[in-house]
């Protein structure tokens, strides 16, 4: 191919180098390159030339914090970025501060709780307090004595009212594992249990409110057994009191 | 400045090495900010294309292929490409196809491997400075702003042959330079 047959493509090579070339030119150019090695060499040394311009500014130096802000772009960067301890005087200081009033705080929340727990039990004692108390001041309150050796106490009972109260005092506490259980008696000898529950701690005497579904008409007497903790469906363990209406 | 470096440098970049970015970047980046505010002319526009650009070889850097060119070569190319795009969106000119797209520089450059790339660049730098000032006016144009000869002849007010024409003579100028080193 002779120098003529090429000169409309080889005017555009070098501004084809330098991305100077409308897309209709660059189509036409790249058409011709494909078949044509001469241009190709052509241009491959143009584009040599036009990497090497990328050079032909002087070097200049940007900020510094440049390079701080490229560096905190990079992953690293960013675990750098989560806290580190650092375990200088006051920073010591201030995690001793800090675990000084979580130890307080933790504290406080406990006391808190044990003063609800508290006063929840003596708010149910009080309550219990005053229901004795009513039942023992109604003239059809019935009052009944403990049948146990080694336990003393009575048995209110208001049948009008379908309501009793158990008091027993000195009651043995038991291991955690274990309960208290109340049954209520029915001719037959069925058993209904009736609730359980454990002695109140530094309490002389244990008092328990009984509300029974059916009417204690229908029962001869209560028992207290002691049962797994969780009670049981029917009596398993040792009787402890017995009282009979 | 070694070549050889610079090869090993990016590979580790390419495997997510840091200290081995850090090192390219102290390394190149006078060059970088130095061309893109050659093309953009503002500080702080020059070092966010700056910044683009480093992200781009953060992200990039296993696409580098050693055989086809001097790493620097392959860096500038995308920070050129950053800084025209920049220059585009800031004066709403439309993209250009543009044969020095780094995605297809590596189709048609030729080894670089036995020449003086230093020693020339030098040297085409002065050639550029030594231009007639028409011709230097558009080569700026087409090379540093990304225009086509259509839009310099616009710009300019020139005929559209007349742009070719200079284009033409300058890149030849710069040739015959570049071919004496």
């Amino acid at each position: 191919m002779v120098r003529n047959e090429h000169s409309p493509y080889l005017e555009n090579i070098a501004a084809y180098a330098v991305g100077a070339l409308d897309a209709e030119e660059i189509a036409a150019l790249e058409s011709h390159l494909q078949t044509c090695a001469s241009c190709r060499t052509e241009l491959a040394e143009y584009r040599l030339l036009s990497e090497s311009m990328l050079t032909a500014v002087p070097p200049r130096q940007p900020s510094v914090a440049l390079r701080n802000r490229i560096q905190s772009r990079l992953p690293g960067a960013r675990k750098d970025a989560r806290p580190r301890w650092n375990w200088s005087p006051g920073f010591t200081a201030g995690a001793l501060a800090f675990v000084v009033l979580l130890a307080l705080n933790v504290y406080s929340v406990s006391q808190m709780r044990a003063l609800q727990l508290q006063q929840t039990q003596l708010a149910r004692q009080y309550q219990s307090g005053q229901t004795v108390l009513a039942m023992l001041s109604y003239p059809a309150t019935e009052r009944l004595p403990i049948a146990s050796e080694s336990l003393a106490g009575s048995f209110l009972l208001d049948k009008d009212r379908n309501l009793a109260a158990l008091i027993v005092w000195k009651m043995p506490q038991l291991p955690e594992d274990q309960t208290y259980q109340i049954w209520l008696i029915a001719p037959q000898g069925d058993r209904t249990s009736a609730g359980i529950f454990r002695p109140e701690d530094g309490q002389a005497y244990t008092t328990q409110i009984i509300f029974p579904k059916q009417g204690f008409s229908n029962y001869v007497g209560i028992g207290v057994t002691v049962e797994p903790a969780g009670g049981s469906d029917q009596p398993t363990g040792e009787r402890v009191l017995k009282v009979d209406f | 400045m070694d070549h050889s470096d610079d090869i090993d440098l990016v590979g580790r970049v390419a495997k997510g090495d840091e200290r081995a970015f850090l090192a390219l970047y102290d390394r190149h980046v006078s060059r970088v900010y130095g061309l893109t505010l050659h093309i953009l002319g503002e500080p702080m526009l020059a070092e966010e294309a700056t910044q683009d650009t480093f992200l781009k070889l953060w992200s990039r850097a296993r696409q580098y292929l050693a055989e086809r060119g001097p790493f620097l070569s392959w860096l500038l190319t995308i920070a050129r490409r950053v800084a025209i795009d920049r220059v585009r969106l800031e004066s709403r000119r439309p993209v250009l196809t543009d044969a020095n797209d780094p995605e297809d520089v590596w189709q048609n450059t030729p080894d670089l491997g036995t020449v003086s790339e230093e020693t020339r660049w030098r040297s085409l730098h002065f050639a550029v400075q030594s231009l007639h000032p028409d011709q230097r006016r558009v080569i700026e144009l087409a090379y540093y702003q990304g225009m086509s000869q259509s839009q310099i002849a616009e710009v300019l007010g020139w005929p559209l042959g007349t742009v070719k024409t200079r284009l033409r003579a300058a890149m030849e100028n710069l040739r015959e330079v570049w071919n004496e080193k």
